[in-house]
């Protein structure tokens, strides 16, 4: 009873702080965006425009809900709502403080790969059930991607486990606490698994350059061609909050979590996963968008066997590097 | 592969740097950037020099508009209250700014240099209703705005055919006679210069390149030869 109150407290506590940091995530990415491309981003609404995303949400929730005739309704309705709740689900292991955790699992490594990996079905289920073949071919685009890129991230994934020699979240934290940050030392699997970590994270949660589900230009909105409204709303939200989970994952798995020069370590922890999340805008407002080909030679051909390789180094460090563990 | 992460990290640095630079754009409507000298976009009817409305209603600019955003309607021969002659008035005029294609061909063809364009633009507006500039707004707009420096008769004027050049044409042996089909803007060319100085202006077509091909070239061989590769096709 204690633990599942632990739980639900926590649980809207991360869920609202989350929700609110991708709306203002959602400010930062246009106004990040603007001044890339050498524009002022959003300025009328609010002070330097930092309302605009609450203008944005008081637009969609006006929107008409739209159904198309011929979709399959249970499917097409419960998909952004599932879409939502697994990229929420993920936050459930992120260990913001060595207390500030929903549920300290030790299988938590697990549960982010399992459920983010899960995250491929709703957009599936959304493809299919919109009965549009823009829809449906994002939504196989999606899978095929998801399915390939979970390998890699998997491998990444394993690096620090193996090094720590534990599958805890916030028990690989608490290593790197004790001893030092993954990408630091041994650098060699660390800061390469990282950036493997980061780039199949990226196309995990279907970000440029790894936007091929949704690629605009060929496929209308991929999957979320026929949302409207509050749907397209959780949807976005979804994507939003996959990715800044994965930062806030990343930044526990190769970054030492909480782990900084000075207390509380919620603050460091916050400060590396809004980092992470600002670089992956800086990559996406950067780069062009994959070819499918060349989205899964990139994984087969190359990070696939890095990952495998780098796994296998990380073995080896363990074994006969003595006084690590 | 190694090319493609080079490539990577330059895009990354070249976004990176961009980013904490001033941007280029401003907010337009309370950061107007300055204009080039002949900017222009809407439109005046300004008075003519006795204090009355120069317009006479006499259709032209309405016939040539090309996206026809121009309507006016007559008010008829009427005694000036001024000079006491018979004129004629508009009663009415409307210019739909928002489908104007800013082609100047209305200014170009006016004979009593009673429309004119103006160097500040509208201000955006919010409904469509407020482009449309009626004949209270285009004489605000004359009297508050600068007047460009385009104006019917001065236009015309700059684009006659220029009177030196069919005395030389006529001195000239016949195939070396201008064409008739030829449009006035394709006109040939040492003349031109001349003809556009007193406006302190070159007429807006092509011209200039022209003009310069002409005084590179030498004088005397210039004109039999470019209507003589005209008539050709």
């Amino acid at each position: 009873m204690n633990a599942l109150l632990h739980g639900a407290v926590y649980g809207a506590v991360i869920v609202t702080v989350l929700l609110t940091i991708t709306a203002l995530g959602l400010w930062f990415e246009r106004k990040f965006a603007g001044r890339m491309q050498s524009r002022l981003g959003p300025t009328m609404v609010g002070p330097i425009g930092l309302l605009q995303p609450v203008a944005d949400v008081l637009k969609l929730l006006q929107k008409e809900d739209i159904v198309p005739r011929d979709a399959d309704r249970p499917l097409f309705d419960l998909a952004p709502l599932l879409s939502a709740m697994l990229a929420l689900a993920v936050a459930a292991v992120v260990p913001f403080s060595p207390k500030a955790i929903a549920s300290d699992l030790d299988v938590g490594v697990l549960w982010v790969l399992a459920i983010g990996g899960l995250t491929v079905i709703p957009t599936f289920m959304a493809g299919w059930a919109s009965n549009n073949k823009f829809a449906l071919l994002g939504g196989m685009r999606a899978i095929a991607q998801s399915v390939s890129y979970g390998v890699p991230l998997v491998l990444a994934a394993l690096v620090p486990v193996i090094l720590t020699g534990s599958l805890s979240v916030s028990g690989i934290a608490l290593w790197q606490t004790h001893h030092h940050w993954i990408v630091v030392w041994p650098v060699v699997p660390g800061l390469p698994a990282f950036v493997l970590f980061f780039l199949a994270m990226l196309a995990e949660s279907n970000r440029i350059p790894f936007d091929i589900p949704e690629a605009e230009s060929e496929l209308v909105a991929g999957v979320t061609t026929e949302y409207t409204g509050m749907k397209f709303t959780l949807f976005y939200m979804a994507e939003y909050v996959h990715t800044l989970v994965g930062s806030a994952v990343a930044a526990a798995l190769f970054f030492g979590g909480w782990d900084g020069p000075f207390h509380p370590g919620l603050v460091w922890m916050v400060a590396k996963t809004l980092l992470l999340f600002v670089s992956v805008y800086w990559v996406r407002w950067s780069l062009l968008r994959l070819r499918s080909d060349q989205l899964l030679a990139l994984c087969w051909k190359w990070l696939t066997p890095i990952g495998i390789a780098l796994v296998l180094f990380a073995a080896a460090w363990v074994e006969f590097v003595p006084g690590e563990l | 592969m190694v090319n493609a992460i080079f490539d990577t990290l330059r895009a990354l640095k070249t976004t990176l740097v961009t980013v904490f630079r001033k941007p280029q754009t401003v907010e337009f409507p309370k950061v107007v950037r300055p204009r080039a000298e002949r900017y222009r976009t809407s439109f005046a009817l300004p008075d003519d020099e006795n204090g009355e409305l120069a317009c006479i209603a006499c259709l032209a600019c309405e016939r040539i508009c090309p996206s026809q955003v121009i309507k006016m309607k007559s008010g008829g021969k009427r005694e000036s209250p001024v000079t006491g002659k018979k004129r004629a008035y508009v009663d009415e005029f409307v210019l739909d700014l928002s489908a104007c294609i800013q082609c100047e061909l209305c200014i170009q063809v006016c004979n009593s240099d009673a429309i004119t364009m103006v160097r500040e633009p509208e201000t955006p507006a919010f409904a469509r209703e407020d482009l449309v500039l009626d004949l209270e707004k285009l004489r605000a707009n004359a009297r508050n705005k600068t007047a460009s420096w385009g104006r019917g008769t001065k236009l015309q004027e700059a684009q006659e055919p220029p009177k030196a050049e069919k005395k030389a044409a006529a001195a000239k042996p016949p195939e070396a006679k201008p064409p008739e089909a030829k449009p006035p803007e394709a006109k040939p060319l040492e003349a031109k210069p001349l003809e556009a100085k007193p406006h302190q202006a070159k007429p807006p077509q092509a011209k200039p390149l022209e003009a310069k091909q002409a005084e590179a070239k030498s004088p005397e061989k210039e004109p039999a030869s470019a209507p003589a590769k005209e008539t050709v096709p």
